[in-house]
């Protein structure tokens, strides 16, 4: 149920300055644990440029993935993407490879599943490189979303709204169905803005009803103030209608990215990122392959007091007593 | 990990142990459920998915094991669960405290309230048996083990695996192959669970499939369209024939069940599907209301605190009114200072 989801308790924000405040603290956080703000480090703003510039890309990956893709999975992986880069800084995670991790854990968490394998297979370039890059990453990823991984879609309320307004509504079912197409465009358009980490899907949902059919000359404000919200009071209704705008506005106001500043800001962040979380560097070789030898130091400790335990109880049972002791 | 002393061994499952473990701070028993994720091909295994998914959605239902804590370990993560000592499969076998027909009762309504509040939220389970059915030291029975939960979508063209389910409680469309199902595989489950109850024994214990859809036509004799519509669109219908068998009554089945435990019985264990009771409706079930009355949680069997266990600050969880009254007060002695 969305009303009682982790959606709504921590991925829910009040205005569009909550999300610039989180994004600001994710890069003053980056500045301070890495010797405190200079010059070469990338500003918000930038951070921001970039993660948009990664979310068209995704985009188009999604879009272009076969088997196609459903459109839950899609929007699930732009949720990830943009939750995640809410609290960290792209300095210190490549939006890059968190894109790519993003899309495979809501291929999984959506239930369409596919393998590492024909997964990667979408990717051009190293695919074994690819794979080992999303793996690694994956944990990382469902601990930076809180392991909150259910997410809830405007296409469901959609349709509600639709069926809605065919019984309810005096216009005929054909004039509903017209009003479809627009909707669903305008929610596709809708990933690249912030809208879904600012308003209820069902918000979003009825806005993209509302827009589609403004499109066609129709207005529906009175569908929800005298139907849909018709036991509700002014002041819900005027609260409703408000949001309705508003997610129109900042759907509408995506502005176009310049290509030559994403292309400065990459530049810049090849020289500002951590180290220890590219893949490519000789700083990340290090950290992973001490990781695995703890981990198999763990192992090897755990078996010998196991070894040890069993030979003990061996022992006790055939009722040697073991002289070197 | 640093907040939890490990106890011991409790199971292994497909992706990791399950251990026993002491929460340092609050002294709660736990159980911890690690997932390992190296050497595995595709990265998190989408069972551990399901369940956090599925178990974030219930979030709080006295029925439904809930899941305290998530975190991140070595290579992988580890879930942490309020600790069961018991499961109905231990309960049923008990032959020195066989239980009551109250009892049984009781059972199935926990059951029930569990598996509606989670069909309620769009929510399969797909493996439910007696041995994911957990009982707390009161006697609270929760279901889990959600590593095939599923959230179903009311679109009908999503194909699930048929593989699911431990085969006794399979349900026939499940073991015909079907990709899609619903709801109904559980209510078949339930069914064969409450069938266990009131025999003490499995209903249907087939040893691979073919004989485990055997068992079941044995019972409710061989399908055909009539009875069961859409039967022969299954996709292994045509692969297996049996020889033409009628039913018998279920009387038969539960020799020393009521009539209304039978009939309670037969809505669960329909051919069709959507036929079966729901769980919210099998509760207002009229055997629910007729003598002997579901047994009050302070008559179930109790579970022994493990004895090497200090029972640490587990008082709010133990309320049974057949303890003595000052053994439930929390002594202010032994409140931690602030």
């Amino acid at each position: 149920m969305f009303a009682t989801s982790t959606q709504v308790k921590h991925w829910i924000f009040s205005s569009p300055d909550e999300l610039h405040k989180c994004r600001e603290l994710a890069n003053s956080k980056f500045s301070e644990s890495h010797g405190g703000a200079q010059s070469h480090f990338l500003q918000v703003n930038e951070e921001r440029m970039l993660c948009r510039h990664f979310e068209n890309v995704m985009k188009e990956f999604c879009v272009k993935f076969q088997p196609p893709m459903p459109r839950n999975t899609i929007a699930t992986s732009f949720a990830y993407f943009k939750r995640f880069f809410l609290h960290n800084s792209v300095m210190n995670y490549h939006p890059k490879h968190i894109m790519l991790t993003a899309v495979y854990l809501a291929c999984k968490t959506e239930e369409f599943n596919i393998s590492v394998a024909q997964y990667v297979a979408n990717l051009p370039g190293k695919r074994e490189k690819a794979a080992d890059l999303v793996l690694s990453n994956e944990l990382l990823l469902m601990g930076k979303l809180n392991y909150q991984l259910t997410v809830h879609h405007p296409w469901r309320p959609l349709e509600g709204f639709l069926i809605d307004m065919k019984t309810r509504l005096d216009i005929s079912d054909k004039t509903v169905e017209g009003f479809r197409k627009g909707a669903e465009d305008f929610l596709d358009g809708s990933l690249l803005s912030e809208v879904s980490l600012l308003f209820p899907p069902s918000h979003i949902a009825l806005a993209a009803v509302v827009y589609s059919a403004q499109k066609q000359g129709i207005q529906l404000t009175s569908y929800i103030s005298d139907i849909l919200l018709a036991s509700a009071d002014d002041a819900q209704k005027g609260k409703v209608l408000g949001a309705v705008k508003e997610v129109i506005a900042v759907v509408g106001n995506v502005d176009r990215l310049q290509r030559d500043k994403v292309k400065q800001i990459e530049k810049k962040l090849e020289i500002c990122r951590n180290q220890n979380n590219n893949p490519e560097s000789s700083a990340f070789k290090k950290r992973k392959d001490r990781e695995l030898k703890d981990d198999d130091r763990r192992r090897e400790q755990k078996y010998a007091r196991q070894a040890a335990q069993e030979k003990r109880e061996q022992a006790q049972v055939c009722g040697i007593v073991d002289v070197s002791k | 990990m640093d907040q939890y002393t490990i106890l011991g061994r409790i199971g292994e499952g497909a992706h990791g142990i399950v251990f026993k473990a002491r929460h340092i701070e609050t002294g709660k028993t736990v159980a911890l459920k690690k997932i390992q994720l190296k050497k595995i091909e595709d990265g998190i295994p989408n069972t551990a998915l399901r369940e956090i998914k599925a178990l974030q959605q219930i979030e709080d239902h006295e029925n439904v094991i809930s899941l305290r804590e998530l975190f991140p370990h070595g290579m992988g993560f580890v879930l942490a669960f309020d600790f069961m000592p018991s499961d109905l499969t231990t309960l049923i076998r008990d032959t020195q405290h066989p239980l009551m027909e109250s009892q049984a009762k009781s059972y199935m309504i926990m059951i029930l309230k569990g598996v509606g509040y989670m069909h309620n939220h769009g929510i399969m389970h797909r493996d439910l048996k007696p041995a994911n059915l957990l009982v707390s030291y009161t006697g609270l029975l929760k279901i889990a083990d959600f590593g095939l939960a599923r959230v179903f979508s009311n679109d009908s063209d999503r194909n699930y695996s048929h593989q699911v389910a431990t085969r006794w409680y399979r349900a026939p469309e499940l073991l015909y192959g079907a990709r899609k199902y619903d709801e109904g595989v559980d209510l078949w489950a339930i069914g064969c669970i409450f069938g266990e109850l009131l025999n003490i024994s499995p209903l249907f214990p087939g040893d691979n499939d073919i004989e485990q859809l055997c068992c079941v036509l044995r019972v409710f004799g061989t399908p055909n369209e009539d009875v069961w519509p859409g039967v022969t669109e299954l996709p292994d219908y045509n692969k297996i024939s049996f020889q033409e068998q009628v039913p018998i009554p279920l009387q038969e089945v539960v020799p020393n069940a009521t009539p209304a435990a039978v009939l309670l019985l037969q809505s669960f264990l329909r051919y069709p599907s959507k036929q079966r009771i729901s769980a919210e409706q099998a509760l207002m079930h009229f055997y629910f209301f007729t003598e002997p009355l579901p047994a009050h949680r302070s008559e179930l069997p109790r579970v022994r605190h493990d004895r090497n266990l200090p029972n640490l600050l587990d008082h709010n969880s133990d309320f049974g009114i057949d303890r003595p009254l000052a053994d439930t007060l929390v002594k202010p002695t032994s409140l931690p200072i602030k």
